[in-house]
C-alpha cells in the first residue's frame, strides 16, 4: 500500500524532526543549567570601564556630606578618591542613604559602599562586609559645658533626653539603670539639653561629634567614652564575582590602617581622636621578629584571628581557654569571660585582690581606731575626751556613704581645685569606714568602762583592761566587725576597681548578667563566711584568755 | 559663689531634698516590717521541735547573716524584672526600684530579728515580757542604722536624698555646691538619728525603772 508507506515515511520523519528538536532543547537545558554560570568578575569589569563607582551619604557631617555646589564631599569621599587612585581608575559616587546603601549594592547601581556602615551579623548576610573595619562609633552622651558628668555610673537614677526609635536606648537603660525622657526628634532632645531639663543627650558619639563641629552647639561636650561600640565597614556585593574586589579593598584598608591614613582623615575633618583608630594603627603596624606584619594573610586568604573582629570570631576559629569559653557560651549561654578573655581574667583577679584588701584594711582599722578612741576618752584630758566623744558620735550618726562622697567629692574638688591635691579614693573609703565603726565600738567599750568604773573606783584603762573589755563585749565586737566587712563593697561607688565595680564593668561589655551577678554573691558570701570564721575563732581564743 | 548664695541655693532645694528624705524613711519602713515578719518566723522555725524546719530556719538565717546588702542590691536590681503580671488577669503591674532596695535591706532585718528573738522565744510569762522589751529597745536602735543604710540605694538609682544631692549639683552647673549639699544632706540624717537613739534612751531608762522593783522581788 503506497499510502500508507507514504504515510508511514512521513510520521517517520516528522518523529526525526521531533527527535532531533527534543534532543536539541534538552541539550540547550543541559547547557543552561549544567555549564557553569560565568559572571563577570567585578575589579576586572571596573578595571575594564576605568570607572569606580561608589555610593556614599548626604546627610552625615562630617563622613558624607553635600558642598554648597551640592558636590560631594567628607571624610568617606577622601576614602573613596584614595582607593579609586589604587586601582587606577576614575571616581564616581552616588548618594545613598540608609535605607538603600544595601540594595544598591545588588542592583548593581554601584560597585562600593563607604556609607557609615555598622558592621553586625544580619548585615553580613545581605552584604559582603570587608575587614578589617575602617572606622567605630558607639553610644556617648552630649552634655553642656558645666556639666560634671564623667562616668557612667554617675548616670545612675538621673534623667538623660533621648531620640525615639534609636536601636540602644533600651539596652542603656538596662545596663546602666538612667531613665529616658523621649523626643520626636535629635532637635528637640538637643534643645532639651541646652533648657537643662536632662543631663544630657544620649545618641552615637559621631553625629554628637558633627552637631559639635556647628556654631550653636560649640562648646558642649562629648562627655562619656562610647558604649556598644560598633565597628563601621566598607561593602561589596554578596557573591564570588565580588571576591578580589574584596580582597582589594581589605588589603587597601589594612594599608590605610598602618600608614596613618585614617589618623590624618580623622583630624583633618575636626573629629575627636579616637581610641579604635589608635589600636588598630598599632595592631596592623606591629611586627613579628622576622619582620613580617603580624597581621598579614594567611593561605584561606583570611586574616589572622587576632587580627579580625572579635564578634565574628566563633569557637571553631580558636584554640586553648579561649576555644572552651566561647564553645561553652554557644553551648549553654553561660559567657565566663572573667575566665577565658585575658583582659577581663586579669582585671577580674585584680578586683579580688582589691577586695581583700579593703576588707582586711577596714577590719584593722576599726579595731584600731576604737581602741585609740577608748584610750582617748578614758585617758585624755577631759577637753580631748568631750571632743572626741562629740566627734565620734557624728561620725556614727551619718551614713558612711554619704561621708565617703563629701570627701571625695566635696572636700576634694576643693583641695584639687585650690592646692592640686587629689585623694586616693581606696584610702578615703578605709579611712571613714574604720572611723564609722570604730566610734560605734569606742561608744561600747566606753559605757562598759564606766559601768566597770562603778564596780571599782581604782579602774584605769591600760593594755591589759582593754584586751578584757574586748572579750567581755565580744559578741558586739563581732557583729560591728562583719558589718564593715559586709560595707566595704561601697568603694565601688567612688569608683575604686573592686569587684563589684569590674563586674558590672563586665555586665556593661557583654551583658551576661546573670552568670555576674551570681558569681559575685557566690564570692561575697563565702568572703563574709571567712570573715564570720575568723571572728568566732577570735571570739573562743579571747574566751580563753578570759578563763 | 558666695556665701549667701549658697544658702539661698540650699533653701530653694530643701523641700526636694526633704522629699528625698521622706523616700529614705519610707524604703526603711517597708524594709523593716518585711523583715521583722520573716525573721518572726524563721525565729519560731528554729525553735520548733520538728528538725527539717529547724533546719531549714537555721541555714537560711546563716544565708541571711553572710548576705552583703550593698551586694545584694545590685543582684535584685539587675536580676528582678520592671514589671510583674499579677496572676488573675490583673494586668502588669511595675515593679519599682526603691522596692527592690527595700527588699535587700528586708534580708538584713530578717536575719537580725531571727537572731534576736530565738531567746526571747525559749522564756515565759514576765520573764518573756522583760526580754520581748529589750528586744524592742534592739529593734529600735536596728530602724536607725537601717535608714543609714538605705542611702546606699542612690547608687542604684533610687531617687532619695543622696541621689536628689547628686541631681541638686549637676542642675546647679558648679562643683562649689557639692561640699555645702552633701554637709546639709549629712545634717538630715544626724538629726534624725540623734533624736531617735535619744527617744529610745529616756524609754529604756523608763522601762529600766519599771522593771527594777520586779527583778530584786523576783
Amino acid at each position: 500500500m503506497s499510502i500508507d508507506s507514504a504515510k508511514r515515511n512521513q510520521l517517520g520523519r516528522i518523529a526525526t524532526n521531533l527527535n532531533r528538536m527534543g534532543l536539541t532543547v534538552l541539550w540547550m537545558v543541559c547547557l543552561a543549567l549544567f555549564s557553569p554560570v560565568h559572571a563577570a568578575d567585578r575589579l576586572d569589569t571596573i578595571r575594564a570601564h576605568g570607572v569606580l563607582i561608589v555610593g556614599v551619604k548626604t546627610d552625615y557631617p562630617p563622613f558624607g556630606m553635600l558642598t554648597t555646589n551640592a558636590e560631594h564631599q567628607g571624610l568617606e569621599h577622601d576614602l573613596a578618591v584614595d582607593l579609586a587612585q589604587r586601582l587606577g581608575v576614575q571616581l564616581r559616587t552616588v548618594g545613598v542613604n540608609t535605607t538603600n546603601r544595601l540594595q544598591v549594592l545588588d542592583d548593581g547601581r554601584v560597585d562600593v559602599t563607604i556609607a557609615t556602615l555598622g558592621d553586625t551579623a544580619e548585615r553580613r548576610q545581605v552584604a559582603t562586609l570587608i575587614e578589617p573595619d575602617y572606622y567605630s562609633s558607639g553610644v556617648s552622651l552630649m552634655t553642656r559645658p558645666d556639666s560634671p558628668v564623667q562616668r557612667w555610673s554617675d548616670l545612675r537614677g538621673q534623667t538623660v533626653c533621648a531620640t525615639q526609635g534609636s536601636y540602644f536606648n533600651r539596652t542603656i537603660v538596662q545596663r546602666d539603670l538612667l531613665k529616658l525622657q523621649l523626643y520626636a526628634n535629635g532637635r528637640d532632645a538637643k534643645l532639651a539639653v541646652r533648657d537643662r531639663r536632662c543631663v544630657g543627650w544620649l545618641f552615637d558619639n559621631t553625629a554628637i561629634a558633627g552637631d559639635l563641629l556647628t556654631s550653636e552647639w560649640h562648646g558642649y561636650r562629648i562627655a562619656l567614652p562610647p558604649e556598644l561600640v560598633a565597628p563601621w565597614a566598607i561593602a561589596v556585593a554578596r557573591g564570588e564575582s565580588s571576591a578580589t574586589l574584596a580582597r582589594f579593598i581589605g588589603d587597601t584598608v589594612a594599608q590605610w590602617h598602618r600608614d596613618g591614613t585614617l589618623l590624618a582623615l580623622e583630624k583633618k575633618w575636626g573629629l575627636p581622636p579616637s581610641s579604635f583608630l589608635l589600636q588598630m594603627h598599632a595592631l596592623w603596624s606591629a611586627k613579628d621578629p622576622d619582620g613580617q606584619y603580624r597581621c598579614r594573610r594567611l593561605a584561606d586568604d583570611q586574616w589572622p584571628v587576632a587580627c579580625r573582629n572579635q564578634i565574628f570570631v566563633t569557637s571553631t576559629n580558636l584554640t586553648g581557654l579561649r576555644r572552651w569559653g566561647l564553645w561553652l557560651n554557644e553551648k549553654t549561654g553561660i559567657n565566663l569571660t572573667y575566665l577565658y578573655d585575658d583582659y577581663e581574667r586579669t582585671i577580674f583577679l585584680h578586683g579580688i585582690a582589691l577586695t581583700l584588701a579593703l576588707t582586711s584594711s577596714c577590719l584593722g582599722g576599726s579595731l584600731a581606731t576604737a581602741l585609740v578612741l577608748v584610750w582617748l576618752t578614758q585617758r585624755g584630758p577631759h577637753l580631748i575626751a568631750v571632743m572626741v566623744r562629740g566627734y565620734a558620735s557624728l561620725a556614727r550618726m551619718t551614713p558612711p556613704l554619704l561621708q565617703i562622697y563629701l570627701l571625695f567629692f566635696g572636700v576634694g574638688s576643693v583641695a584639687s581645685a585650690h592646692w592640686g591635691i587629689r585623694f586616693n579614693a581606696f584610702w578615703i573609703v578605709v579611712s571613714v569606714l574604720s572611723l564609722y565603726t570604730g566610734a560605734g565600738l569606742m561608744n561600747v567599750l566606753d559605757h562598759a568602762a564606766d559601768e566597770a568604773r562603778t564596780v571599782d573606783a581604782c579602774y584605769v584603762v591600760n593594755v591589759h583592761a582593754l584586751a578584757r573589755l574586748l572579750a567581755e563585749s565580744s559578741t558586739v565586737v563581732s557583729a560591728s566587725l562583719v558589718n564593715v566587712a559586709k560595707a566595704t563593697m561601697m568603694a565601688s561607688a567612688v569608683a575604686v576597681p573592686e569587684l563589684l565595680s569590674v563586674s558590672t564593668y563586665i555586665v556593661a561589655e557583654h551583658g551576661n548578667v546573670g552568670t555576674m551577678m551570681n558569681t559575685l554573691m557566690v564570692f561575697f558570701v563565702f568572703l563574709i563566711f571567712c570573715v564570720l570564721s575568723l571572728l568566732q575563732w577570735a571570739q573562743r581564743r579571747g574566751a580563753h584568755v578570759r578563763t | 559663689m558666695s556665701g549667701p548664695d549658697i544658702f539661698e541655693q540650699l533653701l530653694t532645694w530643701s523641700l526636694y531634698l526633704l522629699g528625698g528624705f521622706a523616700w529614705n524613711i519610707t524604703i526603711s519602713l517597708v524594709a523593716v516590717a518585711i523583715g521583722t515578719v520573716a525573721g518572726y518566723m524563721l525565729a519560731r522555725g528554729r525553735a520548733t521541735k520538728h528538725m527539717l524546719s529547724q533546719r531549714m530556719a537555721i541555714l537560711a538565717t546563716a544565708l541571711m547573716r553572710n548576705v552583703p546588702t550593698f551586694v545584694f542590691q545590685f543582684y535584685l536590681i539587675f536580676m528582678l524584672p520592671d514589671t510583674v503580671t499579677m496572676p488573675l488577669g490583673l494586668g502588669a503591674v511595675p515593679f519599682p526600684s526603691w522596692l527592690k532596695a527595700s527588699l535587700a535591706l528586708a534580708l538584713a532585718v530578717a536575719g537580725f530579728v531571727s537572731d534576736n528573738l530565738v531567746p526571747v522565744l525559749s522564756l515565759d510569762g514576765t520573764e518573756r515580757r522583760h526580754a520581748t522589751m529589750r528586744f524592742a529597745l534592739h529593734w529600735g536602735n536596728y530602724l536607725v542604722i537601717i535608714v543609714m543604710a538605705s542611702s546606699t540605694a542612690s547608687v542604684i538609682g533610687v531617687s532619695e536624698l543622696v541621689s536628689r544631692c547628686n541631681t541638686v549639683i549637676n542642675a546647679s552647673g558648679t562643683t562649689d555646691m557639692m561640699l555645702w549639699v552633701y554637709l546639709y544632706a549629712m545634717t538630715f540624717f544626724f538629726t534624725f538619728c540623734f533624736v531617735s537613739t535619744g527617744l529610745i534612751r529616756v524609754v529604756s531608762r523608763h522601762i529600766g525603772r519599771r522593771d527594777v522593783p520586779d527583778a530584786s522581788g523576783a
